[in-house]
């Protein structure tokens, strides 16, 4: 697998369009790009057929030249065209648009509910929450993370 | 003619108005640049959207959907959007008066109404006005419009209404903005052929499910974006027009209040020259 990806030409690269209420927020090339639709993942090559699809709470994944970007990413609706992906959402965030403190708060106060028995919809309504603020955690650590990736490619290179 | 006390007053009146008048130019458009960013922020992902959703109505297998099926229309819903407060010109008539000739073509309508002008004016006219929203604040702006499209969907799926139509005022620049009536549902429906090679994922009606509520939420905050920017706009410009109306008027009241001290300075010393000259000529005894 790092081999085909390392073999790769430069110009076979998937262009990458998330836009936002506040605009055209992200333009980036990338070899894979992996998603989470409402049904599980979905990856998307270089060649990918045309499809369109329904996003759902997860983290979004760019993969290129070995590095791995993440971000946040909050229902909206996918299209893969042509080598292109265009990605409508309400909320894209990036590792360090998140504010941690403010998810890790969420999280332990969502968790305080069901150590609490709350009642039944209201657990199912933050169940939804608890599981973005857990995006959010995971994405912000990501900032680190990245990092330890180049060093780990590097070594895998040489 | 008036005293001078009652031009000093009027002056004193006129001043304080114009500073309220430059007041609220200063808030008009300190808050159109702020909504403006909003509307161009909007704007790309309401027009892809709206691609995406005319692409996928012109399938054939999307017709069926209750979305984009079209219904023997018994009931209109139209959504207006007015602005709160007055001092905007004609911007709350234009947009009440277009609303209204639309309405008027033997249609039995219902009317959400988002202002309390808006909400004043079908209330006169006594139309039915099912929902109505007034007062939002702007950090809302975005969630409302997201309740309001929840709320949309549920009425539209219960039948109550069989079109729905969404009244707006389109922003061009500063200068320039027109009322505009659009169907909002059934979804709008591309002409051509359709890319029939598309795979959806999960599958087409799921798709069509969660894409469509997602569109009318951006489209009700693109209109309210559009409305409010409009607002703003009619408004700086309006307050600029009446702050130069005011600074011409207090110039003209000060002339009129200076030529009055003068004829008054000038009767004054009338009397004081004709008082000495009668005096240095000996006053009465030599007569």
């Amino acid at each position: 697998m790092s081999e085909k990806l390392t073999n790769q030409k430069k110009d076979k690269k998937i262009t990458i369009n998330i836009t936002t209420p506040r605009g055209l927020k992200f333009v980036e090339k990338a070899d894979m790009v992996v998603m989470r639709c409402i049904d599980g993942d979905l990856g998307v090559l270089y060649g990918h057929a045309p499809l369109s699809a329904i996003l759902g709470d997860g983290i979004l994944r760019i993969f290129n030249d070995g590095f791995v970007k993440k971000l946040a990413l909050f229902g909206g609706v996918a299209e893969i065209g042509k080598n292109i992906v265009n990605i409508f959402s309400t909320i894209a965030q990036k590792p360090e648009e998140i504010d941690l403190e403010r998810a890790e708060a969420d999280r332990q106060e969502l968790e305080a509910l069901f150590r609490d028995k709350a009642e039944e919809h209201k657990i199912q309504s933050s169940l939804v929450l608890l599981h973005r603020a857990l995006v959010r955690i995971e994405v912000s650590m990501d900032l680190e993370d990245v990092k330890y990736f180049e060093e780990e490619n590097d070594k895998r290179e040489y | 003619m008036s005293s001078m006390k009652e031009i000093k007053q009027r002056i004193e009146n006129v001043r304080s108005v114009e500073q309220l008048i430059k007041a609220m130019d200063m808030i008009a458009s300190t808050k159109l640049v702020k909504i403006r960013a909003q509307l161009e922020g909007v704007r790309p992902i309401y027009r892809e959207l709206r691609r995406v959703v005319e692409e996928v109505g012109s399938l054939e297998a999307a017709g069926e959907h209750p979305y984009y099926g079209e219904r023997d229309v018994k009931n209109s819903l139209y959504i207006v959007f007015t602005s709160d407060r007055g001092l905007a010109g004609s911007y709350n008539a234009n947009i009440t008066a277009k609303a209204l000739e639309h309405m008027n073509q033997g249609k039995n309508e219902k009317i959400v109404v988002v202002g309390a002008k808006g909400y004043e004016f079908f209330k006169k006219k006594g139309k039915n006005i099912v929902e109505s929203v007034v007062d939002v604040v702007d950090s809302q702006v975005y969630y409302g419009s997201e309740s309001l499209a929840k709320w949309l969907i549920d009425y539209y799926m219960k039948g109550e209404a069989d079109e729905v139509f969404i009244a707006y005022t389109h922003f061009i620049n500063v200068l320039n903005y027109i009322p505009v009536v659009e169907k909002l549902l059934p979804a709008p429906i591309k002409e051509g052929k359709a890319d029939e090679d598309r795979k959806y994922e999960p599958d087409l009606y799921s798709f069509i499910d969660h894409m469509i509520p997602l569109y009318l939420h951006m489209k009700i905050f693109r209109a309210y974006s559009e409305s409010h920017t409009s607002e703003q706009a009619a408004r700086m410009v309006n307050m600029d027009a009446a702050g130069k109306n005011a600074s011409d008027l207090i110039e003209k009241l000060t002339h009129l209040y200076n030529r009055k001290r003068q004829t008054n300075i000038t009767e004054e010393l009338n009397e004081i020259f004709g008082s000495v000259n009668f005096v240095n000529n000996g006053g009465l005894h030599d007569s």
